[in-house]
């Protein structure tokens, strides 16, 4: 088998415990392949950069903090019950996908997806060290000589660096960056982090060096489930049959041949396919929507002064006479709902109030007698101050006429982005409690701003026998 | 099932490593969501370990438990035939 030729999924079936067909994309130039090396940057560029940003005095811009319980984003502090947020924010990204994909296919797979910018790092990697497409496949033929444990070793130990590198930025998202970076020198960043480091380092060169599109085929859910937002107005890659067929070779500056179409049959477009699919075969649910094809096909129609296009970013619809129609109820219908959560989510971060309390029964007690025969019942607060300045906050309670909060009317200060931490009991007399378990509410205020507050339901409980 | 038709090798293995993995990461955002390392283990937090060991072994139990579901869904869905051969 050629290495040009595709993986149609009769071959693939055949080549069942055979060795998986090795890709060797070629290399290409053009609009789209700029584009892709312009989103590599952004995304790898923001990647690696990020974690080293601070927002306000040695405060990582972008942190989950696990070891604390917190997560800064930029100016913003979320906590564990902040988890609504998080999750409004991974429904808005699905929502936004959907939309791009109705509209324009797979443009997350070919220009966005971790799994494209990484290897796309990766590839760039190995041309630099065992050169073109040619010269790999021609390396990897021959025998195992010294030139061939220098490039594939070389290879092998750039792309393991790089990986590292990966994985301790990775890392750095969930620890403060700096130190652990201060750490290195002397292999003092912890154990855990250190096997986060591999893991995620080992994942990136498994992914993106040796997986590759196979990570696309049988890892990623979005790949089997995208065809769904797909409709006959969807921008697709598609190859132009009526114009390209019968395909077949011909002399760069003869006449074009009558009985041909406009396809001279290089293969190109299946050589720069990272997948290995050809795209003249319709659609298919390899295609990571990367545009290389087209980038091959437009240069070698360029030089045989044909028409650009015959494989382009086109619709069924268009592709069939039938026009292009980008605006249409689904389109409208995903954008509206997508404005509409940003709009609820801002809106709902806008108006956060900057305080939450946590209360905790004290697990090791139910309840307890206290000295002059009343019933006690013990709680552990937990105040988080998420204002970007330290408060002095009053503890008080209600819900159970003639008991008493003790300490009453505590106060305990937090500081800006701290949590603190306190005890309190509830005291009540054997004749105000009416039932085995009542509902109190315990309620923190800020002393200087009375906006600044935050309540929690608890039980009291009581012995059961008391009621029987 | 013919043999014609037999998953991938890689696809088997991804088919038990990854899923595994996803569903164990969601398990334990929620997990410890709703618990904090601090309230289910002072013993050990008071003798030094810290929280990204905690995080970091109970991911770990989560997959390899998810794993193992996987692994005998995938031994299941052997075609029973199979046996007899």
């Amino acid at each position: 088998m050629s290495s040009s030729e595709p993986n149609s999924p009769n071959q693939e079936y055949d080549s069942l415990y055979a060795k998986r067909k090795e890709i060797y994309p070629r290399e290409v130039h053009g609009i789209f392949a700029s584009w892709r090396v312009a989103m590599v940057t952004l995304t790898l560029g923001l990647y690696y950069i990020l974690p080293w940003i601070n927002w306000g005095e040695g405060r990582q811009a972008l942190l989950f903090d696990l070891p604390n319980r917190k997560f800064n984003i930029f100016m913003l502090t979320l906590w564990p019950q902040d988890l609504i947020y998080l999750s409004a924010l991974l429904i808005i990204s699905a929502l936004a996908l959907f939309l791009f994909t109705t509209v324009g296919g797979r443009l997350w797979c070919g220009y966005a997806c971790p799994q494209t910018v990484w290897t796309e790092v990766f590839l760039w990697i190995e041309r630099k060290v065992e050169g073109s497409r040619p010269q790999q496949m021609k390396l990897a033929k021959s025998p195992w000589n010294m030139n061939k444990i220098i490039k594939k070793g070389g290879k092998h130990v750039i792309w393991i660096l790089f990986s590292l590198w990966t994985g301790f930025t990775f890392v750095g998202y969930f620890t403060p960056i700096r130190e652990l970076m201060h750490a290195v020198p002397t292999w003092d960043m912890g154990p855990w982090e250190s096997f986060w480091i591999f893991f995620y380092g080992f994942a990136t060169y498994g992914n993106a060096g040796w997986l590759r599109e196979q990570v696309c085929i049988y890892m990623c859910p979005y790949a089997r489930f995208q065809s769904v937002m797909f409709d006959d107005n969807t921008l697709i890659i598609s190859y132009d049959e009526k114009r390209g067929d019968p395909r077949g070779t011909r002399k760069r500056g003869s006449d074009k041949p009558t009985d041909k179409g406009d396809c001279i049959d290089c293969s190109l477009c299946v050589q720069a396919c990272p997948t290995g699919i050809d795209i003249r075969d319709g659609l298919q649910y390899q295609c990571i929507a990367c545009a290389a094809c087209i980038d091959a096909c437009d240069d070698v129609m360029k030089k045989m002064d044909y028409d650009p296009g015959l494989i382009r970013y086109t619709t069924l619809n268009e592709i069939s006479g039938k026009g292009l129609h980008i605006f249409r109820p689904r389109v409208y219908l995903y954008t509206s709902i997508l404005i509409g959560l940003i709009l609820a989510m801002s809106w709902s971060l806008y108006t956060r109030i900057p305080v939450s309390l946590d209360v905790n029964r004290d697990r090791n007690i139910l309840y307890r007698e206290a000295n002059n025969g009343d019933l006690e019942n013990v709680f552990k607060l937990k105040i988080m101050n998420q204002d970007s300045k330290a408060h002095k906050f009053i503890i008080t309670m209600e819900g159970l006429p003639g008991s008493v909060l003790d300490p009453d009317e505590k106060e305990i200060t937090a500081a800006s982005g701290e949590t603190a931490n306190t005890l309190v009991r509830v005291r009540a007399s054997e004749d105000v409690i009416k039932d085995r378990s009542t509902n109190i509410t315990i309620k923190v205020t800020a002393v200087d701003d009375e906006k600044l507050t935050d309540e929690e339901d608890a039980r009291f409980l009581a012995p059961a026998d008391w009621f029987r | 099932m013919s043999d014609k038709e037999e998953i991938p090798k890689i696809q088997r293995i991804v088919a038990v490593l990854w899923p595994s993995f996803l569903t164990s990461g969601v398990a334990m955002i929620i997990f410890y969501w709703i618990f904090s390392p601090e309230e289910l283990f002072p013993e050990l937090i008071a003798s030094g370990v810290g929280n990204m060991a905690i995080y970091s072994v109970t991911f770990l139990f989560l997959w390899m438990t998810t794993l193992t579901s996987c692994l005998l869904s995938c031994y299941f869905l052997r075609p029973c035939n199979r046996c007899n051969d």
